[in-house]
């Protein structure tokens, strides 16, 4: 979805594709909540708008918007026991509302939606609004809110539409979502998300796919039924304008662990800005944008730059990816391979044989020709005789970086191969897994055995500390996928984004992963996770203006929060 | 150079009874004021009151984010360490001059580096630094100018 080119639609194209759509209101596979024929409702909300409704059917509506003319709309209404949502969007305008109401407790949140709010106009807006329903007499004191209490959970969702997604909430205000149904569940992506308390039986959910399409889904959860019901407002990849309600059925497939203190069940983490009266901005929402913020290189830049300025493994080393301060964790550099002289052969990839000179130097040639070439390199011990090195490749066409899982007990190596020149942007990343052995005095290598890929670490998640106030975690949301999330100062997750990984099995309880940041500063991420001591040791290749090309080690010490079962959902699993 | 050496944290406090009564010391028969020493030892407790004044009011403004008043442009506060070391100050023999010292708490805010990923997330989320409390020792300089204290120099150092 990250590759997908979305058409910067213009308002005027927004408004011709939107106008009928208002008249006629949101589509639904399942039948629409009735009864709605000459009822009337009055919504008041605190600091928002006052809605009047005139419901002349289970379709049509007139609204007046505090105490303006009324305006005739299409509209649809799914119910749940006693909640009840309906949507609609104002004919004439680029604006909508989407209302959850409690029929128990009189309590509303309105939640109005706008096109042409961003520099993308097709990014769906929204804005929260908590109220209830004037029937004369005294108002409730309570209102729906923002929570951190859906924090964790995990679900698999088939809607009435046919859509079928995994959607995870690792975080307070952000999501991440695996689309099985139209993309097959080979990626998943992430989104700011609000999180709303009902009651203890009911929670509502929105996401809006920022750096995508710009849709935005909002659906109410019946969180004793596994239930759900909600509308879906956005233009698809075609430009279609998608204008749905829908029903769907879920399973747990899971509840990590949250760091927030005990007590504290507070959401909206991330506060949108404030303008300057003191007072939050409409619509206004702190999102990650790192397709629209990284560096795009051609390749004869980075040719340029690696030319100027390669380092691999400076002291202290900032660039890309969790490094920088993700130093500080890190494991010792290892001084085993110094006087080691081997070959690391691999079964679709080249021989590369190595003269180790010293604890930080050795020289490398490629398939038993040719000059040796000097490289500065590292390693770390992750397990007895087990290592995590890495050294770039002077002069190769594409900069390659060598990463490698090398097992002196078993003679097994597995590399990621880094390179650059990649199809979208030259300075972003791109690696190949190659599996092979060991060859070198007194190791026997074995011909048929292999490190593997596995699944193992599916569903999982991971937190990375790397330093003090840089912790991350990793989110396995897919056998492809890693997503991170960054926490807040107080422990709620906070933002999410994610990538395109690789994950195989080094040892028991060992694994050896990457991460590609695509669309998001081209960094090759790669960790050898030791879960037997929590402890991992990593290497970043990245390549841009400032740092140049690199390679510079991370580590951190880690913690298990938890795990999704999602295997099910994965045709392939080893 | 010689100093007198007046305040220990016990010092600190027996001086505090001491100059909570001024104006008994005003009403003291002539013959008492007449000796040198005392007069000496009074004018050390009042000098010493004064630069705790002084470091009590730039604390404020430091722990208040005065800009202007940071030892240290990570320091966010300050906070007296009851569990360190006694403070002390030593005011020079010729009263124009003192040095401080005083364990602290210090709670500094680093801003997260923008060159990796996690620190423009978080940077991007409003969380771009990391507050952090280590324990210091505050070393202050002062110097009597006009009659009037004031802080000269100040040196936060990690405790050995």
């Amino acid at each position: 979805m990250h590759r997908i080119a979305y058409t910067k639609l213009t308002k005027e194209q927004i408004a011709a594709k939107l106008g009928p759509v208002a008249e006629r209101g949101p589509a639904s596979v399942s039948p629409l909540a009735t009864d709605f024929a000459g009822e009337s409702l009055n919504v008041v909300t605190d600091d928002g708008p006052a809605l009047s409704y005139k419901f002349s059917s289970n379709s049509k509506l007139s609204v007046a918007e505090n105490g303006g003319r009324a305006t005739h709309a299409g509209f649809g209404a799914l119910e749940m026991d006693h909640i009840c949502l309906f949507t609609h969007m104002i004919p004439g305008t680029q604006r909508g509302y989407v209302v959850v109401v409690d029929r128990r407790s009189k309590l509303a949140t309105v939640i109005e939606l706008w096109f042409s709010g961003y520099e993308d106009n097709r990014e769906v807006q929204r804005q929260i609004y908590y109220g209830y329903i004037d029937g004369g007499g005294q108002p409730p004191k309570e209102r729906h809110a923002y929570t951190d209490r859906l924090e964790g959970r995990g679900y698999h969702w088939r809607q009435d539409n046919g859509t079928e997604t995994l959607e995870y909430y690792p975080s307070a205000g952000y999501s991440h979502f695996v689309e099985l149904s139209r993309t097959g569940g080979e990626l998943g992506f992430s989104a700011p998300s609000d999180y709303l308390k009902v009651d203890n039986d009911f929670f509502v959910y929105t996401r809006t796919e920022c750096e995508f399409s710009g849709a935005f889904t909002a659906y109410v959860i019946d969180m004793n039924r596994t239930q759900k019901m909600g509308v879906r407002l956005g233009f698809d990849e075609a430009d279609n304008l998608r204008y749905d309600l829908f029903r769907g059925r879920g399973d747990i497939v899971g509840q990590i662990a949250r760091f927030e203190k005990f007590g504290d069940y507070s959401g909206d983490p991330i506060p949108g800005p404030k303008g300057k009266d003191g007072k939050p901005v409409k619509g206004g929402r702190r999102v990650y944008r790192p397709i629209k913020t990284m560096e795009k290189l051609t390749r004869e830049q980075v040719a340029q730059i690696v030319k100027e300025h390669s380092t691999a493994f400076p002291p202290q080393t900032t660039s890309g990816g969790a490094a920088g301060m993700g130093s500080v964790n890190a494991l010792p550099a290892s001084d085993f391979l110094a006087g080691k002289t081997f070959t690391l052969r691999y079964d679709n990839g080249p021989v590369m044989e190595y003269q180790v000179a010293s604890a930080d130097e050795l020289n490398w040639r490629t398939d038993g020709e040719g000059a040796w070439t000097k490289a500065r390199y590292q390693a770390y011990e992750v397990a007895p005789g087990l290592f995590l090195m890495g050294h770039l490749l002077e002069g190769t066409p594409n900069h390659d970086g060598h990463i490698m899982a090398v097992d002196f007990h078993q003679g097994l190596v597995t590399c990621y191969n880094g390179f650059l020149n990649t199809p979208y942007f030259a300075n972003e990343a791109g690696a190949r897994t190659w599996f092979g052995v060991l060859e070198m005095e007194g190791i026997q290598p074995p011909m048929y055995r292999r490190h593997a890929r596995t699944t193992e670490m599916l569903g999982r998640c991971i937190t990375y500390s790397y330093a003090p106030g840089l912790t991350s975690m990793h989110l396995y949301s897919t056998p492809n996928t890693v997503s991170w999330i960054i926490f807040t100062p107080d422990g709620h997750g906070g933002m999410e984004w994610s990538g395109p990984g690789d994950f195989v099995k080094i040892r028991d309880g060992i694994y050896f992963m990457n991460w590609r940041e695509e669309a998001c500063n081209g960094t090759l991420g790669t960790v050898l996770l030791n879960l037997n001591i929590m402890h991992d040791a990593g290497i970043g290749y990245h390549c841009g203006t400032r740092g140049g090309l690199n390679m510079s080690r991370i580590g951190a010490v880690i913690r298990h929060a938890g795990k999704f079962e999602v295997d099910r959902y994965f045709q392939i699993r080893t | 150079m010689a100093q007198d050496k007046t305040s220990s944290r016990r010092a600190f406090l027996r001086g505090g009874a001491i100059l909570a009564a001024p104006v008994a010391a005003v009403a003291l028969p002539a013959v008492a004021l007449a000796d040198q020493g005392l007069q000496a030892r009074i004018r050390r407790l009042e000098d010493e009151a004064a630069i705790r004044e002084l470091h009590r009011a730039w604390l404020q403004r430091v722990n208040a984010g005065e800009r202007a008043a940071l030892p240290d442009a990570t320091v966010r506060r300050i906070i007296w360490d009851h569990a360190g070391a006694p403070d002390n100050i030593e005011i020079a023999a010729d009263g124009r001059s003192a040095v401080g010292s005083f364990d602290c708490a210090v709670e500094v805010e680093e801003p997260l580096p923008k060159d990796c990923t996690l620190g423009q997330m978080a940077h991007a989320q409003g969380h771009g630094s990391i507050r952090r409390a280590e324990r210091r020792t505050l070393r202050a300089e002062y110097a009597k100018d006009s009659g009037t204290w004031k802080i000269s120099r100040v040196d936060l150092t990690t405790p050995g």
